[in-house]
């Protein structure tokens, strides 16, 4: 194998390079500092996504301590958590029939499995 | 940012050329290593002020290269495999085409021969042939033991050996 080199490049091809190469600083954006806030940006992200995730899960799956015998309960205050709005406010002393649970979880839009999810909390 | 400025127009003084040839073996077509090398600067800026002084600047210089060539290699072999060609008959097919090719029918051999290494051999290959890069160098800009390299480094001669001599069979 010999070392010449087979290779060549367009005439002045170097010198223009290296004239294109030096205009990047003026054509690029400025470079970000190196400890700055987009540094940190996607970590700051994930760490937002994975306290919101905790938060409504959390604020779903939690069973309230102060009904923790009254399964229905649960129902109503997990209906609570599922309504988007807000709007539902059953008083822990309300007395709620089934047809009440009922009617609004079919106004709630639940899904299968968050019924099913329901079922196996019947123990309590 | 001047500073930065002064310190990025002595990298590409510096390194431009050198970085070219390495990067046009890689890839072996004169415009992809036109493109390339832009990337390759882009990149070299826009990390600069990052550079700490760790490494060498030369090592992080070279190392934002080959890092950079082997991801752009990368994304060619998924570009042939999606187009159902052989990456290996896209690089062979480089060399080839080269209209920059002036050398004999034996060079374009070895050079189509290197162009059939796997990107991580062809690139120990040229760092230490061509670019005449030190065993340790070669260790400092890949995290590659010196071992390992020259390792590489000997297959990857072996098969070019082996490659020239098929070549010369099938004609």
């Amino acid at each position: 194998m010999t070392k010449r080199n087979p290779i060549s490049v367009p005439d002045g091809y170097f010198q223009n390079l290296e004239k294109r190469l030096q205009q990047i600083p003026t054509q690029e954006m400025q470079p970000a500092a190196p400890h700055g806030v987009r540094r940190l940006a996607p970590y700051v992200a994930y760490a937002a996504s994975l306290a919101l995730l905790v938060a409504v899960g959390s604020l779903i799956f939690r069973k309230p301590a102060a009904t923790e015998e009254y399964g229905w309960d649960y129902v109503s205050y997990l209906a609570q958590s599922l309504d988007p709005d807000g709007l539902v406010e059953l008083k822990e002393t309300e007395e709620l029939t089934e047809d009440d649970i009922r009617s609004y979880l079919l106004a709630s839009n639940i899904s299968v499995e968050q019924l099913n999810m329901l079922s196996d909390e019947e123990a309590y | 940012m001047e500073g930065l400025e002064q310190v990025f127009n002595s990298i590409v003084k510096q390194y431009s050329e050198r970085l070219y040839w390495h990067v046009r073996r890689m890839v072996g077509s004169h415009e992809d290593a036109d493109d390339l090398l832009q990337e390759i600067f882009l990149k070299i800026w826009t990390a600069l002020p990052t550079f700490r002084g760790e490494a060498q600047l030369y090592t992080w210089v070279w190392r934002i290269a080959t890092n950079e060539t082997l991801n752009y290699l990368r994304k060619e072999k998924v570009r042939a495999l999606l187009h159902f060609a052989s990456p290996d008959d896209v690089a062979v097919q480089k060399v080839q085409a080269d209209p920059f090719f002036n050398g004999t029918e034996a060079e374009r051999e070895t050079a189509k021969a290197i162009a059939r290494l796997p990107e991580k051999q062809r690139q120990v290959f040229i760092m230490r042939w061509w670019d005449e890069l030190s065993y340790e160098e070669i260790s400092a800009i890949t995290g590659t033991s010196v071992g390992a390299l020259k390792a590489s480094y000997h297959i990857a001669k072996e098969k070019i050996q082996l490659n020239l001599s098929d070549a010369e069979v099938s004609k």
